[in-house]
């Protein structure tokens, strides 16, 4: 195992003491610290990895949160909702990869992207299922209290974030992985020696979506309301990319500590600017790529950017 | 004659469409990058043809006319100070890039304007004229006819001025080009510039005929994404294509179905197009 | 040992006592001002209500604060109200409710736009213990969760669509057909499937019930059908550029029907204005109109004064949406005077004894916290200007048929 993977496992154990320091707004950011962790982490494995823009988290996260949510609403447990969440994502995923990841480049960002319109019409239009427009209502668990809750929620999205990080650097280190990098430096050739990358690529998609749909699942469980506007926004496909960026693509702990410096960055900008926090962060983007584009973990970083371009 | 009337809306709404999505197509095309500040530049232009309107009573035909050189500049400078230093780079950073920038003008606009729904509303209206019980309102009509004669400008300049003809060399084959002793960095801005003021152009024809707010800029870009895909990239009778079917399959669609089903059947569409056919319906294969 | 205990003692009491005067003395200087939180949809598809939520609350602010204040126990405090963005999504806006009461130390909260949010926040006011008024929230789901912190000052939805449905059936008996076309969104879906039920109810055939999307920039395909069915009444929900939008195009197509109702646009004056004489005899209801003649006991007292302070301010006419937040904050201005301190549970069993009238009409909260004292005026477009029809005391003219 190498030293930067050890050292993520290291960050993931020590936010864990979060609870010990933190109050319930504390709780409330480290939740959504573990959950942008996971989303640029999965991300990473389709657009890190394997070089593949995908713009398709928000779909299923989307996803993820609607079968979660479906299925909390009916009365099913959290611990039950939530892999089926992601399962389903993973099904959902690797079959469509199938048929997108034929597409290269801006072909296949913009059909990822396209994605989120076709789920989020999907649900709009299922009413009597998810509530369409109006919005679905997760019934409150039992309540043991402000921080009860906070806590719970906490480390349900932390587990899922050392989950998602054990099974990213399982992927690097397995015959996966390096089928992924294969494919990312020459897709062709990767083809040509015999790798079956179209079976890869589902993979890839699959375990990229199963996660997030996890997140999604706790997420709606956590907000215990959801409306298909909240949840397939388009910007929860944009931040892991940005976060990727931060941090410097493809090393699972660049990435992470990116999901950090970005929520620290989006708290931050988003109190002190009510009217123009948006402006501010698209400032922030662009002086990023500008001035640091191999973002905030250089090292080894160069290797990652010409495999991109490959793509 | 319900049939009649559906196909007419979606002949007029389709060269709406074609209008929104034609300066997105030449980025796309040329630059090989997806502006995803297309959207706000059509909602700036659509407030500047209120502006003008509401403040100096200058109306929208003129104010094609003031819009195209503004943002030709605008979007010239842009490429010039920002975009060209990562053209270059993989579509991940160009992407998230006019992402950024389109947050920014968005926001600038928000904060600026307002975003309550503003309408331009000529005094006096300009009617419908009816053929046959067919309807056609007489603003779409002649944004239409507005939309064509500049798709048909774009056309001309791609082909009879020297510039032009840079600008589909570069969108051919860039190292060619280079070769040919083409500033491809000028063409670069000129052809985003271009964009930049069809894209004025578009959102001024759209303050005659949509209510304006910064909101309303994911729309206009949804809609170039599917038209693009659609007719095929950076071609000028693409876009059209592109515009006109999406129109109709919009129109028969929520005929059909229902009309929360049109636009998911357009984007479903879109994706299979992409797969089968990416090229588009009248394109030729665009860029990886 | 003996003679020490009096001077530890002692000590340690004027200890106390310093501590104490300089606590309550700090307690004084943060306590001059109360805070009211109010997360707002700045940025995002719900931007143009949090202008108008803003509007309503900065109006209501700055009477408070020229008339020197709410007034507790004697001491006279300065109203401060604490504004976040949390961009039209609904997990930010709970997010924002949990900063201000955790971070900012608001002293009372005021809820997100419409019922979605306001369900959403109001599961955090009931567990800190937070006196919350939602000033958008229709929805009787809102409130049936057994939450004693919230209160609402929107009726349900059928209270909109049934005196509507009831004035159509007397005054147009031609009426048979209905058509329905409804965003699909909370509010607006909520409505049109209300009014389906209304219009059921009542006799009524629904011979068309569509839903179209956010954003969706044409409407020519789905006018056309509905001409084709020829139905007498047309009820179109959705914001303001849908409905302007819908506007235009049944004019561009000529279509014409006895009777037009639209929600909610015909209650802004931008819509209005806009419109033009195409909105003429387009009926419409909502919780409060501009023209309602109530007498009330609350800092802007009656209702043409509280137009007349709008106008002064914003130079335009206010609707619902504004009124709402205003008397929201007019509320809890009452029920903390009336308490007399500060003390959050005080303060909500006062909100929840509330039984006053306002320029807003008269307030009383049910068993759930939604008020249920309103009846909400029904009114139609005559000559450019709004006319209330319904309820009978604000009552300014008759229904007429026809729009062209």
């Amino acid at each position: 195992m190498s030293r930067s993977n050890l050292i993520l496992l290291a960050l993931i154990a020590c936010i864990a003491a979060l609870p010990m320091f933190g109050g319930a707004y504390a709780l409330r950011l480290g939740t959504i610290a573990c959950m942008y962790a996971i989303l640029a982490l999965s991300w990473n494995v389709v657009g890190g990895l394997a070089g593949y823009p995908s713009f398709a988290t928000a779909a299923f996260f989307g996803l993820g949160a609607y079968i979660g949510g479906v299925l909390l609403a009916r009365g099913m447990p959290l611990a039950a909702a939530v892999p089926i969440a992601g399962i389903g994502s993973f099904l959902v995923a690797a079959l469509l990869g199938a048929a997108l990841l034929r597409l290269r480049g801006h072909y296949f960002a913009i059909a990822s992207l396209s994605l989120i319109e076709v789920f989020r019409e999907v649900v709009n239009n299922a009413t009597d299922l998810t509530g369409g427009g109006m919005g679905l209502n997760i019934p409150l668990s039992a309540s043991a209290g402000v921080m009860a809750d906070a806590t719970f929620f906490f480390y349900a999205m932390w587990s899922l974030l050392l989950v998602t990080a054990v099974m990213v650097m399982a992927v690097s280190l397995s015959k996966l992985g390096f089928g992924l990098s294969c494919i990312r430096q020459n897709e062709t050739a990767a083809n040509m020696v015999g790798l079956n990358t179209t079976l890869y690529k589902s993979i890839a998609f699959g375990l990229s979506a199963c996660f997030v749909g996890s997140a999604g699942g706790i997420y709606a469980a956590w907000v215990h309301y959801i409306d298909p506007s909240d949840v397939f926004d388009i910007l929860y496909s944009v931040k892991p990319i940005v976060m990727a960026l931060i941090g410097g693509l493809g090393s699972p702990l660049g990435v992470t500590v990116g999901a950090f410096v970005y929520l620290g960055l989006e708290e931050v900008v988003w109190r002190n600017y009510i009217q123009i926090h948006s402006g501010v962060l698209g400032i922030i983007i662009v002086l990023l790529l500008l001035f640091l584009p191999h973002g905030l973990m250089s090292v080894g970083s160069w290797r990652w950017r010409r495999g991109m371009k490959n793509a | 004659m319900f049939a009649a009337q559906i196909l007419i809306n979606a002949l007029v709404l389709g060269c709406l469409y074609a209008c929104i999505a034609i300066g997105f197509s030449l980025v796309w095309g040329v630059l090989n990058v997806i502006n995803l500040i297309h959207g706000s530049f059509i909602v700036l232009g659509a407030y500047l043809a209120w502006s003008l309107y509401q403040g100096f009573h200058v109306s929208p035909w003129y104010a094609l006319v003031i819009a195209a050189p503004l943002f030709f500049v605008f979007g010239y400078v842009i490429q010039r100070i920002v975009l060209n230093r990562v053209i270059t780079a993989p579509v991940l950073v160009t992407l998230t890039m006019t992402f950024g920038l389109d947050l920014i003008l968005n926001n600038a606009m928000i904060y600026y304007f307002k975003a309550d729904y503003r309408k331009l509303t000529l005094k006096p209206p300009m009617g419908s004229v009816s053929i046959f019980d067919v309807v056609v309102p007489v603003d779409r009509l002649v944004a239409t006819i507005a939309a064509l004669a500049l798709t048909g400008i774009l056309y001309l300049i791609l082909r009879r001025l020297r510039v032009g003809r840079a600008i589909v060399a570069v969108r051919l084959d860039r190292d060619a080009a280079v070769l040919m002793g083409v500033d491809v960095n000028a063409i670069y801005a000129i052809a985003f510039g271009l964009g930049t003021a069809l894209a004025g152009c578009a959102g001024v024809l759209m303050a005659l005929i949509f209510p304006i707010s910064p909101l309303t800029s994911t729309a206009y870009l949804g809609k170039a994404f599917v038209v693009c895909v659609l007719g095929g990239l950076g071609s000028v009778s693409g876009a059209l294509a592109g515009g006109v079917l999406l129109a109709l399959i919009e129109g028969v669609g929520s005929a059909m179905f229902g009309p929360a089903h049109a636009t998911t059947l357009s984007f479903v569409l879109l994706i299979v197009f992409l797969i089968l056919r990416p090229q588009g319906l009248l394109g030729r294969k665009g860029f990886e | 040992m003996a003679r020490s205990l009096p001077l530890y003692a002692r000590l340690s009491r004027s200890l106390v006592v310093a501590a104490a005067v300089a606590l309550s003395a700090s307690a004084a200087f943060a306590q001059d001002v109360i805070k009211f939180g109010a997360p707002l949809p700045l940025t995002g598809p719900l931007a143009p209500e949090a202008i108008k939520q803003q509007q309503g609350y900065d109006l209501w602010a700055e009477q408070v604060n020229k008339a020197g204040g709410i007034s507790v126990g004697g001491k006279k405090y300065k109203v401060e109200i604490v504004y976040s963005d949390y961009q039209s999504n609904t997990p930010r806006a709970v997010q924002a409710t949990e900063q201000m009461i955790t971070q900012d130390g608001v002293n009372f909260m005021f809820s997100p736009f419409g019922s979605g949010a306001a369900k959403a926040a109001s599961s955090l006011s009931e567990r800190y213990k937070m006196p919350t008024i939602a000033s958008t929230a229709s929805s009787p789901q809102v409130y049936d969760q057994g939450y004693k912190y919230l209160f609402g000052t929107f009726t349900p939805n059928d209270t909109l669509t049934t005196p509507l449905t009831k004035i159509v059936k007397a005054k147009a008996p031609n009426v048979k057909k209905v058509a329905i076309l409804a965003r699909n969104d909370l509010f607006p879906l909520a409505i049109a499937q209300e009014m389906e039920k209304s219009a059921k109810a009542n006799g009524l055939d629904v011979v068309y019930f569509e839903k179209y999307a956010i954003g969706t920039l044409d409407h020519s395909a789905t006018l056309s059908q509905i001409k084709s069915l020829a139905p007498q009444w047309i009820f179109v929900t959705g914001y303001i550029n849908d409905l302007l939008l819908v506007r235009k195009q049944m004019s561009d197509q000529e279509i014409k029907a006895d009777v037009v109702s639209m929600i909610a646009g015909p209650a802004y004056q931008e819509f209005i204005d806009a419109a033009g004489p195409s909105g003429e005899n387009i009926s419409s209801a909502a919780w409060w109109h501009p023209a309602a003649k109530y007498d009330g006991k609350d800092i802007f007292g009656t209702t043409a004064n509280y137009v007349k302070l709008f106008r002064e301010k914003y130079k335009s006419d206010p609707d619902y949406a504004q009124a709402s937040a205003s008397v929201s904050g007019a509320l809890f201005q009452m029920a903390i005077e009336k308490a007399g301190t500060l003390d959050k549970e005080k303060v909500r069993d006062a909100l929840a004894a509330t039984d006053v009238m306002t320029f807003w009409g008269p307030v009383r909260f049910g068993p759930t916290g939604q008020i249920n004292s309103l009846e909400p005026p029904v009114f139609q477009l005559q000559g450019g200007k709004a006319i209330v029809l319904s309820p009978d005391i604000i009552k300014q003219g008759e229904f007429k048929l026809g729009v062209n």
